[in-house]
């Protein structure tokens, strides 16, 4: 509960920054919020649409709070998504199934797919403390890489040169009978996804020992060592767990979302989980509100811009500010702590004092 | 967290209250001087590429095509940034502009074809001006339809990149050329082998000795990456190249910035700019450039040129354009500074004979370096 008061205080202190910026660039903060906020939720098109800006989020941010909670830093989800997206894509392109095996194939090659990106800085942290944040990072541009040489070379579409062919309606996660009730928009059945993973996650961490053990080892490694858990294994597989999840980001994302994967381009989505799970103080649910908020902002930002004179870039930098004080709840942690230590000790001095007179 | 996810949910309901309470009707902007020139009924929306809007390439050529139709027609204009680069981001921004009264959307950029495939027959009574590509729907072997209210315009790169190799010949006369390219996309392509073309016409016809190695042409995979661009560069000068010739975007600007250094420190390297006239980007002192010239295709003319046709009610719907060197769209800047009055004289010469179709420079590969 303290939590989420902190969350909804950064996010409101997050509103309260952009709209400071609106006004000094000379906007009308309320308009630009009114019209920021119908452009995610005007009508059932636009609702639609902002939940499937949301699903890659819930899952890359569920990735890097996972990761956390083993006190493991994951900032490769990006490349550990392109990578499982890339893995579900190729599946999808290469064979001819019926839809019910397919997807469930593709969706976990995806997951395997992540995983394996993120098993193998697992490893190297577990066995010769290589810091994860350097080699997640290393394995981003891996991936970038592999897919831009890789699928040009296999997976080119005729008439299309930065992508993959497009995916055959088979093996898409698009849904005609989800896309008629949200009246034409994108979102599909990778929101689904990302709903059943908030759930299995919140289990496995407050209801399982695997769970327990992992969060053992991010309080405090030694001490788990020493009460007999097997840290190694343990770090590997959060990172492969959290792999796994950035993984089915990447599945929503480009089998979902989009209908190809395209070369040359890292999902921004891998560095926005960190700000959701930041802002969702780690926890699976969290994760899922501060993604559909981060969901809101990007996908009203355009009706906004549509709508009022605040040009791109201003807008760009408001979702940023909205952005970098929601992702500093822990700052307000430390503030309400220093503002309840100053009242106890004004409280005490107040006590003193009046001892003192007596 | 429930109460904290309820929370949240009631935050948002009052903010959106108290929008109510503020809202009022959107700014009318854009003054109405009259004036002669025809007024424009309708607002023109543009929707950028991966890149920004000052990228000194195709966002900033359209929309300097739509300010300048501004100037004259005074119609309302904006462009709004996608998030990101699939059909749906972009997709999204189409319907945003078109949600907001802006039913003049130009969009520059290949990656527009299939978002623009569906936006024609979603939004029949907006008009679509696609700069770079053609709409289909991206399947294998799909036909390109182009419905009564969008135009696709082409440009011939390779005219612009021939004009652009004759002037790098003639200028060095003895040394060797490269080219450093973004992605391996077709306007790209067609620049390189259109330069190649160019230097091997010159070679052949007005007595230079410019050589191209396979080594020196080379794509580098983004259009973004600056310290890249720089490096490629700083390989080829090593090598003894003389001209780059940077069809990449920002991997561009990275080599200008490398023969900037070379510059100031007095050895002689020439970089030849693309899409715009990129002199004042390769100024390094004073007003010396190290642009020895532009290969320029005019997506601001193009921009401009559907705008003005919609106003006069001649827009060409249905139609796929190439604008070439025939119709002065593409070509080298008015002003090289760079060049002499002899070599001007000689490119003149050659582009009069593209024109005429006495020259004649393939949009394909051919024998020529890939």
């Amino acid at each position: 509960m303290n939590n989420s008061i902190k969350s909804l205080l950064a996010v409101l202190f997050g509103l309260i920054a952009g709209a400071i910026l609106m006004l000094v660039t000379g906007h009308n903060p309320i308009e630009g919020y009114m019209y920021l906020i119908q452009g995610g939720l005007k009508n059932p098109e636009r609702i639609g649409n902002t939940l499937a800006t949301a699903t890659p989020l819930v899952l890359t941010g569920l990735s890097v709070a996972f990761a956390f909670r083993t006190g493991l830093f994951n900032i490769g989800a990006a490349g550990q998504m392109l990578f499982g997206g890339f893995c579900a894509t190729a599946i999808g392109l290469s064979l001819d199934l019926p839809r019910g095996i397919l997807l469930p194939l593709m969706i976990l090659i995806g997951f395997v797919g992540g995983a394996l990106w993120a098993v193998i800085p697992g490893f190297l942290k577990a066995k010769y403390n290589v810091h994860e944040v350097v080699s997640t990072i290393m394995m981003n541009w891996v991936a970038y890489w592999t897919v831009y040489y890789v699928v040009p070379a296999y997976f080119k579409g005729a008439s299309l040169e930065t992508e993959s062919r497009q995916l055959p309606p088979d093996a898409m996660l698009h849904q005609q009978w989800l896309s008629d009730l949200f009246q034409g928009s994108y979102v599909n059945l990778g929101f689904f996804i990302a709903i059943i993973a908030v759930l299995i996650v919140a289990f496995i961490i407050n209801k399982t020992t695997l769970g327990y053990e992992l969060k053992a080892v991010g309080f405090n490694r030694h001490a788990a060592e020493y009460a007999g858990i097997a840290v190694q294994r343990s770090i590997v597989l959060s990172m492969f767990i959290s792999g796994g999840i950035a993984g089915l980001a990447g599945v929503a994302q480009y089998t979902g979302n989009a209908s190809s994967i395209q070369i040359g381009i890292l999902p921004t989505q891998g560095f926005d989980g960190i700000a959701v799970s930041l802002l969702g103080a780690n926890t699976p649910l969290g994760v899922f509100a501060s993604a559909l908020f981060f969901g809101l902002l990007y996908s009203g930002r355009g009706f906004m811009n549509a709508m009022t004179e605040i040009p791109p870039e201003i807008a760009d930098s408001i979702i940023a500010i909205i952005i970098y004080f929601a992702a500093t709840s822990i700052l307000i942690e430390r503030l309400i702590h220093k503002l309840k230590v100053r009242r106890i000790a004004n409280k005490k001095q107040g006590e003193q004092d009046h001892v003192d007179n007596a | 967290m429930k109460k904290g996810v309820i929370a949240l949910i009631s935050m948002m309901m009052s903010v959106v209250l108290l929008a109510g309470c503020g809202a009022k009707p959107a700014a009318e902007s854009g003054g109405s001087n009259g004036g002669d020139a025809p007024k424009a009924n309708f607002k023109v929306g543009m929707v950028t590429d991966a890149g920004t809007i000052d990228d000194k390439s195709f966002n900033q050529g359209t929309y300097e095509g739509i300010v300048k139709a501004n100037a004259d027609f005074k119609m309302e204009y904006k462009y709004l940034k996608p998030a990101g680069t699939t059909e749906a981001d972009y997709s999204k921004e189409i319907g945003n502009l078109y949600d907001a009264g802006f039913k003049f959307i130009v969009t520059p950029g290949f990656k527009f074809e299939t978002a623009i495939f569906r936006a024609q027959d979603k939004f029949t009574d907006a008009k679509f001006v696609l700069i770079d590509g053609i709409p289909h729907s991206g399947e294998e072997n799909a036909e390109p339809v182009v419905k009564e209210n969008t135009v696709s315009i082409y440009f011939a790169e390779h005219e612009a990149g021939f004009l652009a190799g004759i002037a790098a010949a003639l200028h060095v006369k003895d040394g060797q050329a490269g080219f450093i390219g973004g992605m391996k996309i077709p306007p790209v392509e067609k620049f390189n082998w259109g330069f190649q073309q160019g230097v091997n016409y010159a070679n052949e016809n007005l007595g230079t000795k410019l050589v191209i190695n396979k080594e020196n042409v080379v794509y580098q995979g983004s259009f973004d990456d600056v310290a890249a661009g720089s490096q490629l560069a700083a390989q080829m000068y090593d090598r003894g190249v003389n001209v780059i010739f940077a069809a990449a975007g920002g991997v561009g600007v990275g080599a200008i910035n490398e023969a900037k250094t070379r510059a100031q420190n007095g050895s002689e390297v020439w970089v030849v700019g693309v899409d715009v006239d990129q002199y004042e980007d390769g100024v390094y002192e004073g007003d010396k450039s190290v642009i020895l010239t532009s290969a320029v295709k005019k997506v601001d003319q193009a921009a401009y040129d559907m705008i003005k046709a919609e106003i006069e009610g001649k827009f060409p719907g249905g139609q796929s354009i190439t604008i070439d060197a025939k119709n002065d769209g593409v070509g080298l800047p008015e002003k090289n500074p760079n060049l002499s009055e002899d070599i001007i004289k000689q490119v003149n010469e050659v582009f009069d004979k593209i024109k005429s179709g006495d020259i004649k420079v393939a949009g394909e590969k051919g024998d020529l370096i890939d």
